[in-house]
């Protein structure tokens, strides 16, 4: 197969719920690991991480059909009780969305529903994207690059007191920001090719890996790959 | 249940506005008091100078202390938004859980950065009451 065909190649909703909970598997018990890895408190949290870690190899392997998503479904519902929220911010939210809408899609009575439960998923992943892209832009912070700098300047994320440097080249960061926006701005026109979708989710890819290495953000790398294969198949079908 | 489902629904109908805007950003600090002697305020789990590209690959894949470190900021902001023991509890337990044992009294204070007016400015938005740290360390194991 060619490098082209690759790129145009769509996936089918089985295909795309297959990918989503081998990535899962990954992701989930990636998070869960960490979790039991905090020595004490980790292991007082064990009747959380150690049966989600399981559901993760039980999914991960293909047993028990929809038994370990709802399962780590449910496991997420304590969590957020667990926590008062997310743990980790927004790769909580898209973790319990992933799961939310692939446990609707295994519930779901017939193709149809199956398939609105997918195209939930796919919606909001264009929307991440986007809603991000339009809260920017309409700042005035953001569009002279004031707020990126901030970013680097003063807030928790920089993972290192030598990445607060960047935030004295300013040409660079407002650079760097406006390519930000507008990749996120322009996302949801990927929709319309797939060849197009697979570079932009590619760009997205590299995107989250650079939050990563800036901003210590692993956990939303691994986990936004996750919903990817959605967006594949939603494309397929509707463009 | 009703609370249950108010944390629930976000996470289902998510508002997707990743930095909107550059909020105040908390820092945690504390500081050990024994038998009325006062330490000075430290920060907690400062970060490091520098990080090698193999130690931030290395983080892609494994970064749990990073992570906790996510979760106590988000528990500084809900402690200022929605104050609940519960985000006082884990911040508590999380920093004593660093600290070697001893017979002190933990206290901590939530520290805002921001920049106004072409400045950074911090201000002190919280002040813990002094807990024993012997008794955060137990319920921590």
């Amino acid at each position: 197969m060619s490098g082209l065909s690759f790129l145009q190649q769509g996936l089918s909703a089985g295909q795309a719920m297959g990918w989503m909970q081998l990535l899962l598997a990954f992701a989930i018990a990636q998070q869960s690991l960490e979790h039991l890895a905090l020595g004490a408190l980790g292991l007082r949290d064990r009747m959380i991480f150690v049966p989600r870690l399981v559901l993760c190899v039980v999914m991960g392997l293909g047993i028990g059909g929809a038994w370990p998503v709802w399962g780590l479904w449910g496991i997420s519902l304590a969590m957020l009780w667990r926590y008062q929220g997310p743990y980790n911010g927004g790769s909580d939210k898209m973790t319990m969305l992933i799961l939310s809408c692939l446990s609707l899609a295994h519930l779901a009575p017939s193709a149809f529903w199956q398939e609105m439960a997918l195209s939930y998923l796919a919606v909001q992943l264009v929307l991440s994207y986007f809603v991000s892209g339009l809260v920017k832009v309409v700042n005035p912070e953001w569009r002279c690059g004031e707020a990126l700098r901030d970013v680097f300047r003063f807030s928790a994320y920089p993972v290192s007191e030598g990445l607060r440097g960047l935030a004295d080249h300013p040409r660079f960061l407002f650079v760097m920001g406006w390519a930000v926006i507008l990749f996120e701005l322009v996302f949801p026109l990927a929709l319309l090719d797939p060849v197009a979708l697979k570079l932009a989710l590619l760009c997205a890819a590299g995107f989250h890996f650079s939050n990563a290495c800036f901003f210590g953000l692993n956990r939303f790398f691994w986990i936004w790959l996750c919903a990817y294969p959605a967006l594949i198949w939603f494309q397929d079908r509707i463009f | 249940m009703l609370h249950l489902f108010s944390l629930f629904l976000p996470t289902v109908i998510p508002s997707w506005r990743f930095f909107k805007t550059v909020a105040p950003s908390p820092r945690i600090e504390y500081r050990l008091i024994e038998a009325g002697r006062v330490e000075d305020w430290q920060e907690d789990r400062p970060r490091p100078g520098h990080l090698g590209l193999g130690q931030i690959l290395r983080r892609m894949l494994w970064n749990p202390e990073w992570n906790e470190q996510l979760y106590l900021v988000s528990c500084s902001e809900r402690l200022i938004d929605e104050p609940s023991q519960h985000s006082v509890d884990e911040i508590n337990l999380r920093v004593a859980r660093l600290l070697p044992a001893g017979q002190q009294e933990l206290q901590f204070r939530l520290v805002f950065v921001s920049r106004e007016q072409g400045q950074i400015v911090k201000l002190v938005e919280y002040e813990s009451s002094p807990v024993s740290l012997i008794t955060l360390q137990e319920a921590v194991g």
